[in-house]
């Protein structure tokens, strides 16, 4: 019996590590989710879930009569001394097949309170001697209950987490034993259950026949007006802007909380200092990020929309294809250019972070523009071609790695910062020698 | 045919033939692999897997797409009983190899040998798929 190693070893550019411990802590960690759901589940459900169930089908009704009034009061002991919170019950006589029954039951379980005198003067709701539906428990007649119906919130949490939990759990621990043993390779052969068990290291959808090739299938549901298609933008700046948008709307969100109560304070002649010390360097970075907001709410909505639409999509390698681009808006542009770029993106996670880093492999100017001055109503638009280098790579996007092609438009407008917009493209692999003709493959032993 | 001997670790010792002599193939070209293991004796392997696959090198973390695969665990079929192996396949259209700046594709065979002590020994093999020239940084383009 020879047990796994514990510690991997560098071996040159490859890390090689105990594959038996690492599967083993990722079935016990998902084993232990597994449980952990399992358990929570049986407590929600023999706790909570089954007995409301129970009260909704099985409970015979009756009529009770209120007999005497009072309060249950629950006291929870904690460090200093406890506290209590008070509901309000009522004793209640009712028949049970023939038999007087006298029992002690609570009319609503959302009464309950921590004040007393409320609980108190909720208990006025009821007179002696009135008469209200309850439910009692043929099995127990001893038990009744004064109302029905599903607290839907605890069976949604009933079923949410415990579900998650289970699902995550199960899913994990699923994977780790069809793991167990296996290698690598055999691992990463694609079966019916991989996107069941995995579904996250499936990576990026792609294209049929085209291992590796990112599918096209966004880049062409939309014609264009002009040419065959209208490329989707991927712009960062709107990523940009709605990151400002939500620093702005959450840290002034609690700068207001903060300031009310701080208001509120002064009003009742109560003065926080530490609040209020609190509050100036707060108010300082809330008002600077509803000005950066604003400032890039600006910037995006004064440069006009950009389109641009392709002859072709997917493209090959040797492809001469062209491009319409339109840019709408008005004052002066200093320079608009027109780019195509190969970028190659690595993910990469370096301690607790997930990092991605860019780099551009392969760039050249289409056509540039210089000084344009465009106009509202009549946007400015422009036909060109390109074609895309013979030798070139084609499109790759695996879960961690990419390469990818774009087509760059660079704005510089006239006193305004410049802004970028991108519009993805992808490429295909030539076709073989032997599709287009060349017998080498025959040849092939 | 070509003979390109490979010895990885002093025991088992891997020899692998490819069919094409400089290991350059294009996509959708057959691969043929035969291999050779000695050293095996004294542990006879319980099973053994035959792949052809792509993985990513570079800054990123791996990435593994597996084209071909088979697991023998016939007696008749393991060495020392068959001191030869054999697979192929058709290659895909794609990935082809590439040579990037962060990111790099490339092609290889494995044979993985599954020892009755529990332990495994991998030979891996590359090749290449495409003929693409190398990436650079983009000041080297400009």
């Amino acid at each position: 019996m020879r047990f796994p190693r514990f510690f991997g070893k560098k071996r040159g550019h490859r890390r090689t590590g105990s594959q038996a411990w690492a599967s083993l802590g990722d079935a016990a960690f998902h084993a232990a989710l597994l449980t952990a759901g399992i358990v929570f589940a049986g407590l929600l459900l023999s706790g909570v879930a089954v007995p409301e169930w129970r009260i909704n089908q099985h409970f015979l009704p009756t009529d009770c009569t209120v007999l005497g009034k009072g309060l249950a009061r629950r006291t929870t002991v904690a460090d200093r001394g406890g506290s209590s919170t008070w509901q309000p019950c009522l004793r209640v006589r009712y028949d049970v097949a023939g038999r007087t029954m006298e029992s002690w039951s609570t009319p609503s379980r959302s009464t309950t309170t921590s004040d007393r005198a409320r609980a108190v003067a909720a208990l006025s709701a009821w007179k002696l001697g009135d008469t209200v539906p309850g439910w009692y428990d043929p099995s127990a007649p001893a038990t009744v209950v004064l109302q029905r119906g599903y607290n839907w919130w605890m069976w949604l949490l009933t079923l949410l987490l415990p579900g998650a939990l289970v699902s995550f759990g199960g899913m994990g621990l699923a994977r780790a034993i069809r793991r167990w043993g296996r290698s690598e390779e055999r691992c990463a052969v694609p079966s019916r259950f991989s996107d069941i068990l995995d579904p996250l290291a499936a990576g990026p959808r792609q294209a049929a026949d085209h291992p590796g090739v990112p599918a096209c299938e966004d880049l062409v549901n939309s014609p264009g007006t002009v040419l065959a298609y209208r490329l989707p933008i991927e712009s960062p700046e709107n990523w940009t802007l709605l990151g400002f948008g939500l620093f702005a709307l959450l840290w002034n969100s609690v700068l207001a909380v903060l300031g009310v109560g701080a208001v509120i304070d002064l009003l009742k002649g109560k003065i926080d200092w530490l609040l209020l010390t609190l509050l100036v360097p707060f108010a300082a970075v809330g008002i600077a990020g509803l000005v950066l907001f604003i400032r890039r709410v600006l910037l995006t909505t004064a440069v006009g929309p950009t389109q641009l639409e392709i002859s072709a999509q997917p493209l090959q390698p040797g492809g001469t294809y062209e491009v319409l681009l339109a840019q709408g808006g008005s004052g002066m542009l200093e320079s608009l250019r027109l780019c195509l770029a190969l970028e190659e993106q690595a993910t990469f996670t370096q301690g607790t972070d997930t990092r991605t880093d860019r780099i551009t492999v392969w760039a050249r100017d289409i056509r540039t523009w210089g000084d344009l001055q465009l106009t509202p109503g009549a946007r400015f638009e422009a036909r060109e071609s390109f074609t895309i280098p013979p030798d070139a790579m084609h499109s790759f996007a695996s879960e961690h790695n990419a390469v990818r092609w774009s087509i760059a438009v660079h704005g510089q407008p006239a006193g305004w910062p410049g802004f970028v917009r991108t519009f993805p493209l992808v490429v295909f692999p030539a076709e073989p020698a032997a599709e287009q003709g060349d017998p080498r493959r025959e040849a092939v032993p | 045919m070509s003979t390109g001997a490979e010895t990885f670790r002093p025991s088992p010792r891997v020899t692998v033939i490819f069919s094409h002599s400089d290991r350059h193939y294009e996509p959708l070209d057959p691969l043929e692999v035969r291999y050779e293991a000695d050293g095996l004796e004294d542990e006879p392997p319980r099973a053994v897997e035959h792949s052809v696959l792509w993985f990513t090198e570079g800054k990123g973390e791996e990435d593994l797409g597996v084209h071909f695969f088979e697991r023998l665990v016939a007696p008749e079929r393991l060495p020392p009983t068959a001191p030869m192996g054999q697979f192929s396949c058709r290659l895909p259209r794609s990935p082809l190899s590439y040579e990037g700046v962060v990111v790099k594709i490339r092609w290889c065979v494995r044979i993985r040998f599954f020892f009755e002590s529990g332990r495994d020994y991998v030979s891996e093999h590359e090749f290449a798929v495409g003929q693409l020239p190398p990436a650079h940084p983009l000041t080297a383009n400009l």
